[in-house]
């Protein structure tokens, strides 16, 4: 199968996932009633479930999906170590820890902006740590180094929690969730995301060509330098906007690559919008998944979930290729 | 013709190429020589463009300018052992290219000529990762081919291939150089060096001692004062000199 149509499978799977999370939930709500509901022509628990709560949700699983997978395909192409992941080069470390700064100093509206400008810092810190040896292994050892500092730090912060409940506040936060994803939140981190993704689809030709090393690209004209600021930059912006919107959701970033590569066979220029699109698609699934099974108690956590479903597959694929 | 002056490289302290000034005509093949850490694949490098230098070279200073004007085999060539090796050979096609990477007519002739030349049309539809470690070569030396530069610069293709192999990655780069090209290969053999070569660069803690065809190039003393071997084949020790 063409790559071109794994791009329209994959597009097709996000769009039906979408479909049947703003059919299913704690209420069945039928076609009709959805179609209503989005242009607010239902009755009033119809609109307010479509578009306060079940839209959002679907939107914002998709967009941190998406920004996640296509960091995880990026950072694999650019260092060319299939266990390299946003979580690992300390992307998600430093957006975590902006936002639990901002949670513990009592500043909730501040999450996003916090997330997402950690996000930033820390990629600018990694850029210049690697400034002495540019490239791969440059930045894998500056991101492995900042996201170490910034999870030590991000236990100091818990460490001084003020109460058990600030404490498990930002416990669960960490988690990672979408149940409080609401209309701000797509409309914050979907541009972000968008602009993070189409820095890291920009780099993708280049990565391709880093695949044959990083001497021979260069002398083939690439310029190491650029290709990393998009690489850094576009997993900021991707993972800061997603960290802040939905918290900390570990492994997609690193299996959806690497799952899509063995079945599509495609390069790291094609890698990233695939990844994109199942990472998005994954989420929205897992989150519907989450909706449907969690009671009234204490709901399943989506970071949580993502791992326990993408560990058993991720190993079962180790071992088949192997 | 490529002409290089006074090129010094230094890393951190220590100069490894130390003003080094050549010249060499189009379609010439040189063999640049010399025993281990004397300096070779820094030159190499440098004229590459791959390490900062001191010193001017005639190649263009500006990356991609300079990336159409010569192609690099280097040392430890790799590439995914997943990818067709038909995608391999097109990324040589990389400095003519656009931000997507779309072929045109004359990339496609031009990875079609550079396949033919080096028999890896053959290997088309094959993932890189099933070829033996001289097909692998042949398929990096097709790549480089593919760019269609003025000037070829290989690290020691040679290396850890059976002679089948070395002969054939030498033909391929002689072929090159007669269809125009010049082509400056590192080379430890020095007998293959002698077959190939139209001059013989020889090289001796980062300095260039002794340029010329392999009768001059490659004399008693040179032999003995570099190689520290004879020509008959042995070794000299420390002592003797």
């Amino acid at each position: 199968m063409s790559v071109r149509l794994w791009l329209g499978l994959l597009s097709a799977i996000c769009l039906a996932a979408i479909a049947g999370s703003l059919l299913t939930g704690s209420t069945w709500i039928g076609v009709p009633d959805v179609f209503a509901g989005l242009t607010g022509k239902a009755s009033d628990p119809v609109n307010t479930i479509i578009q306060s709560i079940r839209l959002p949700r679907a939107l914002i699983a998709a967009i941190v999906g998406a920004g996640l997978g296509a960091s995880g395909a990026a950072l694999q192409g650019f260092t060319r170590n299939p266990l390299a992941a946003p979580g690992l080069l300390g992307f998600s470390a430093c957006a975590a820890l902006g936002a639990v700064l901002a949670l513990y100093f009592n500043y909730p509206n501040y999450v996003t902006p916090a997330a997402i400008g950690f996000a930033l810092m820390g990629a600018l810190a990694m850029t210049l740590f690697s400034r002495r040896k540019p490239g791969a292994s440059g930045l894998v050892l500056a991101g492995i180094g900042i996201g170490a500092l910034a999870t030590s730090v991000t236990g100091l912060v818990m460490n001084f929690a003020p109460n058990p409940w600030a404490l498990s506040e930002l416990v669960y936060w960490l988690m990672g969730s979408l149940k409080n994803a609401d209309t701000v939140d797509t409309l914050t981190a979907g541009p972000l995301t968008l602009l993070g993704c189409a820095c890291l689809i920009l780099a993708g030709p280049a990565l391709r060509v880093f695949g044959l090393g990083e001497e021979t690209a260069r002398s083939l004209g690439m310029s190491i330098g650029r290709t990393q600021a998009l690489v850094v930059l576009g997993c900021a912006l991707c993972i800061g906007s997603g960290v802040a919107v939905a918290g900390a959701i570990g492994f997609v970033g690193l299996f959806v690559p690497h799952i899509l590569r063995f079945l599509t066979r495609a390069d790291e220029a094609w890698l990233i919008p695939l990844s994109a699109l199942g990472g998005a698609g994954f989420l929205i699934l897992v989150d519907s998944f989450i909706r449907l099974t969690s009671g009234p108690g204490t709901p399943l956590y989506l970071g949580i979930v993502t791992s326990l479903i993408g560990v058993p597959f991720f190993l079962w694929l180790a071992w088949r290729q192997s | 013709m490529i002409e290089l002056k006074n090129i010094s490289v230094r890393y951190g302290q220590k100069t490894v190429v130390d003003k080094v000034s050549a010249a060499c005509q189009s379609g010439q093949f040189i063999a640049l020589v010399g025993p281990n850490g004397s300096g070779k694949s820094s030159l190499l490098k440098a004229i590459a463009g791959l390490v900062p230098f001191d010193g001017t070279t005639s190649l263009p200073a500006e990356r991609r300018a300079r990336a159409k004007q010569l192609s690099y085999l280097a040392q430890n060539s790799t590439a995914p052992n997943d990818r067709l090796v038909e995608d391999i050979i097109a990324l040589g096609r990389t400095p003519f290219s656009g931000p997507f990477m779309r072929l045109t007519a004359a990339d496609k002739a031009a990875i079609d000529a550079a396949a033919k030349a080096c028999e890896t049309d053959s290997f088309f539809g094959r993932k890189f990762g099933t070829l033996s470690g001289g097909q692998k070569m042949r398929v990096h030396l097709s790549r480089t081919l593919a760019t269609q530069a003025p000037l070829i610069l290989a690290d020691e293709p040679t290396t850890a291939l059976d002679p089948y192999y070395q002969l054939s990655i030498l033909n391929i780069l002689r072929e090159a150089t007669r269809a125009g090209s010049t082509a400056i290969v590192a080379l430890h053999d020095l007998k293959l060096a002698e077959r190939f070569a139209d001059q013989i660069w020889v090289m001796q803690a980062g300095q260039l001692v002794k340029t010329g065809p392999a009768k001059t190039a490659l004399s008693e003393t040179i032999m003995r004062e570099v190689f520290r071997v004879t020509l008959s084949g042995q070794i000299i020790s420390k002592h003797q000199n």
